[in-house]
């Protein structure tokens, strides 16, 4: 008889006394792919966790879970049991590559760990299986790899050498958290494909924990959703795709086809443009002597029309963030001009209040933006305040602007931490529309959203510019949702703009070859579904 | 290459720091009212026209930058002149001095960090109150016992309540005082960066891959944490060569301390001077010893 390489009945796992997951069942089989989608907090590393035997020590498994590993019980409370199977039977490789090589030690010498966990090899054969994993994991230069440290790599070739630790010993089943969501899309296609390859070739099941529905759609036979510890809907990937039966699964599918079918683009109003810049450049300053100044921006130009959506889109350090903040006054160039409302901002020494007034930007983190230590309304406050836009219309105005996020005014009196994260953005959105601008700065406003939370802000974030009619440079790294919102759209790459033209026109017949790798980088869409009511994400 | 030009700049920094020293120990020296002359006349009962003598053949009499210029070609020479008091070459007293000095300062931290470490580490694998208490109890000594109270309180203890000589003299006080005083320093910063560093999320990786608690902790862990006990092994090295003066008079040990004590007592510039630059390029080197250790363990800082 076969036994499916993980089997899951009833997991219910408890931290302090609250419930994390709740009677979650499921199987993999061997060669077989199961994708974990939920938000964060939803329990999905938790679940890898447990399985793994490396819950935090106030975690506590329920009475009824059992866990089967090739149809033998496992026990993640003994941790002797447990730590015979890690990086044999079973191993992990998780989010962040960065943080979790260890930064002190060359990567071989990682890798050989793993090797020697495998079993004990002498030195010649263990360094030759070294080279052949790295080799499997498709890194450049094995003898070169071997003896440099993590911060030496890429972010996609640090994901590779911990993969290369993870399959040092050809494990039965790889758990995969979140493996690609710190990495940049282009390298994030790389990384899903190359999944594919390895678990053709040692034929492991996989645990592929996601919130990217696309990514979960590409690589997995069978899916689970999750949602605050339960599984809302679980079965083969294609029906749960094509017919999601509850609610938050057809969000999540939603969500993708808003995204697909990207509203047109507005009509391009004359007259005097919200933003001119010509020849940007920007210099990041050296802390050692002769060094040279790092170029974060080179050469760029761009102009954006009132009431028109420029979407900038780049990978990290791509240059996109340091152009919002020149654009906004928060930095100065080293070159170049920069004009708002015809106001030319580069080389003065103050910008002016009313210039202030009209221009605004919303930041990525809405954790970091807003003080804890203020009340909401005294947040708002704030920016009135500064601007001498207060006075005795204050509260109403305040009240009126949150309304416009729909957020009630029992919001008012409450601190940041009690709010979820979109909230958040949407009180930061509130602030930043207070003085009625006429252009708004967005960086990166949506990444640190849960999809279907990316998709109601995006939302809103339309539906007010068609009411009031401001300007926007949309800053963000999500080539659908920049083309979803932009009119127009520049590419960066390495300081550079190399394209730039309208949102359909570059998607349709990309020029560069930077942004046709973009593209290519996109997963392939979900097949046809049936609803692409907006209303139900709003 | 990289790595070594930026040792080769923190050494270079360390020998400006000593320059600047040197340069201000002879200034201070000057400035204190009354010479080595004006010492020795009112013991010896000298005249003025002798102690005018004196001056002129001690080279006093000659302008700073002269003095200074002279005793630098010769201290780089490693001549550091004669102790005026006692006219021995001052080499020959540092040679009998600074062995001294070494073996309480080497014995005192090797201690210290010893049981600083044990604590620690012990109370991170098995954490009990027990070991809490301890560590805050060892903490809470070197705060608020200054190390010359606690070498009195020795003394009376041991050497005339018990009657357990030699404690003066001896080493064995002096370096469990000293040690247990250093160990108060680093062991509470040094617990709360392993509970720290046991939930890196490399850590979490090196348990993923399912190797033995013992590896974990040797090659993941501990690097973790060597920023922080090479920067307070520093801090702590250098106020130990600063304070074993206190500690070396009150037990009358004839080390660096005790030397420079009456040697400022006598208004003995060459020894004073001497001292000072030694203890001063000393502590030069500590630090650029812990900075260079630092590179080698996270070589992300090179």
């Amino acid at each position: 008889m076969t036994h499916p390489v993980l089997e899951l009945h009833d997991l219910d796992i408890a931290i302090a006394g609250r419930r994390i997951v709740l009677d979650l069942s499921f199987a993999i089989d061997k060669g077989e792919t199961l994708a974990l989608i939920g938000e964060s907090g939803s329990g999905k590393s938790m679940t890898a966790l447990a399985i793994m035997g490396l819950l935090p020590p106030n975690a506590q498994l329920g009475a009824r879970s059992r866990l089967l590993l090739d149809g033998v019980p496992l026990r993640p409370d003994d941790e002797t049991a447990m730590r015979a199977l890690r990086g044999r039977r079973m191993s992990m490789v998780f989010q962040d590559p960065m943080s979790c090589l260890s930064p002190f030690m060359t990567v071989g010498g990682q890798i050989a760990e793993a090797i020697d966990r495998a079993g004990a090899a002498d030195r010649t054969s263990r360094r030759e299986r070294l080279i052949e994993l790295i080799e499997l994991v498709e890194l450049p230069d094995p003898p070169s790899i071997v003896r440099r440290f993590p911060h030496e790599l890429s972010g996609g070739q640090q994901q590779r050498a911990m993969l290369a630790m993870a399959l040092a010993a050809e494990p039965r089943l790889l758990i995969a958290d979140e493996p690609t969501s710190a990495l940049d899309a282009t390298v994030q296609a790389e990384i899903l494909a190359l999944l594919k390859r390895l678990q053709a070739r040692i034929g492991n099941a996989m645990l592929f924990i996601t919130h990217d529905l696309a990514a979960a759609a590409d690589l997995a036979q069978q899916l689970v959703v999750m949602r605050a510890g339960e599984a809302v809907e679980q079965g083969a990937a294609g029906a749960v795709l094509a017919h999601p039966k509850h609610d938050y699964t057809r969000r999540l599918v939603s969500t993708r086809s808003i995204l697909r079918a990207a509203p047109a683009p507005a009509a391009v109003t004359r007259g005097q443009p919200a933003v001119e810049v010509s020849q940007l450049a920007y210099d990041y300053p050296v802390r050692r002597l002769f060094a040279r100044p790092w170029r974060a921006l080179d050469g760029v130009s761009l102009r954006i029309g009132a009431g028109e959506t420029l979407g900038i889109l780049g990978e990290s350090g791509s240059g996109k963030s340091t152009l919002a903040k020149l654009v906004s006054g928060l930095l100065r160039p080293t070159s170049g001009e920069i004009s708002l409302f015809g106001a030319p901002i580069a080389h003065a020494r103050t910008i002016d209040r009313d210039l202030r007034r009209r221009c605004q930007i919303i930041f990525q983190n809405p954790y970091g933006a807003l003080n804890p230590r203020l009340t909401i309304e005294s947040a708002m406050r704030e920016p009135l305040e500064l601007l001498r836009l207060s006075g005795s219309g204050s509260a109403e105005k305040i009240e009126r602007a949150l309304a416009d996020v729909n957020l009630g005014p029992e919001y008012l009196h409450r601190y940041p931490h009690q709010l979820s994260g979109g909230q958040r953005q949407r009180v930061c959105i509130a602030r930043a529309l207070l003085s009625e601008p006429e252009l708004l700065i967005c960086d990166e406003i949506v990444s640190a959203l849960d999809a279907t939370v990316q998709m109601q802000v995006l939302l809103m974030l339309k539906e007010l510019q068609a009411t009031r009619g401001f300007a926007m440079m949309f800053v963000g790294h999500d080539i659908e949702i920049v083309r979803w919102i932009s009119d127009r759209i520049a590419v960066m790459h390495r300081g550079r703009i190399v394209e730039q033209g309208d949102a359909a026109a570059i998607l349709t017949a990309p020029r560069e070859p930077y942004t046709r790798k973009l593209i290519a980088a996109m997963l392939p869409p979900l097949p046809d579904v049936t609803i692409t009511d907006a209303t139900q994400v709003a | 290459m990289a790595r070594v030009l930026s040792v080769l700049g923190t050494l270079l920094r360390g020998l400006v720091q000593c320059a600047c020293i040197v340069m201000l120990t002879f200034l201070l020296c000057r400035v204190m009212p009354g010479d080595v002359v004006d010492v020795l006349g009112l013991e010896g009962g000298l005249t003025a026209e002798q102690q005018a003598q004196m001056r002129h053949d001690l080279g006093l009499d000659q302008p700073l930058a002269v003095q200074f210029g002279d005793w630098v070609t010769h201290a780089v020479a490693g001549d550091f002149g004669r102790s005026i008091r006692f006219d021995r070459p001052v080499m020959d007293m540092l040679a009998t001095a600074v062995p001294v000095t070494l073996r309480l300062t080497v014995l005192s931290f090797a201690f210290g960090l010893t049981l600083a470490l044990v604590l620690a580490l012990a109370a991170t694998a098995r954490p009990s109150r027990l070991f809490d208490v301890l560590i805050d109890g060892v903490n809470i000594w070197s705060i608020a016992v200054p190390t010359f109270c606690a070498g009195v309180i020795a003394i009376l203890v041991f050497s005339i309540w018990l009657g357990w000589l030699p404690v003066i003299g001896g080493l064995l006080a002096p370096v469990l005082i000293i040690g247990l005083d250093n160990a108060g320093q680093i062991v509470k910063q040094l617990r709360e960066e392993l509970k720290e560093a046991v939930t890196l999320p490399h850590v979490r990786t090196a348990r993923a891959k399912g190797l033995s608690p013992w590896r974990v902790s040797v090659f993941h862990v501990m690097p973790a944490t060597m920023g922080v006990v090479l920067a307070l092994s520093g801090l702590v090295l250098g106020s130990l060569v600063a304070g074993s003066l206190t500690m070396e008079v009150l037990f009358a040990l004839p080390g660096l301390g005790s030397l420079t004590l009456n040697a400022i007592h006598g208004r003995d510039y060459p020894v004073i001077l001497a001292a000072v630059t030694l203890i001063s390029v000393s502590l030069v080197l500590i630090n650029t010893t812990m900075d260079v250790l630092h590179r080698l363990v996270d070589p992300r800082l090179a």
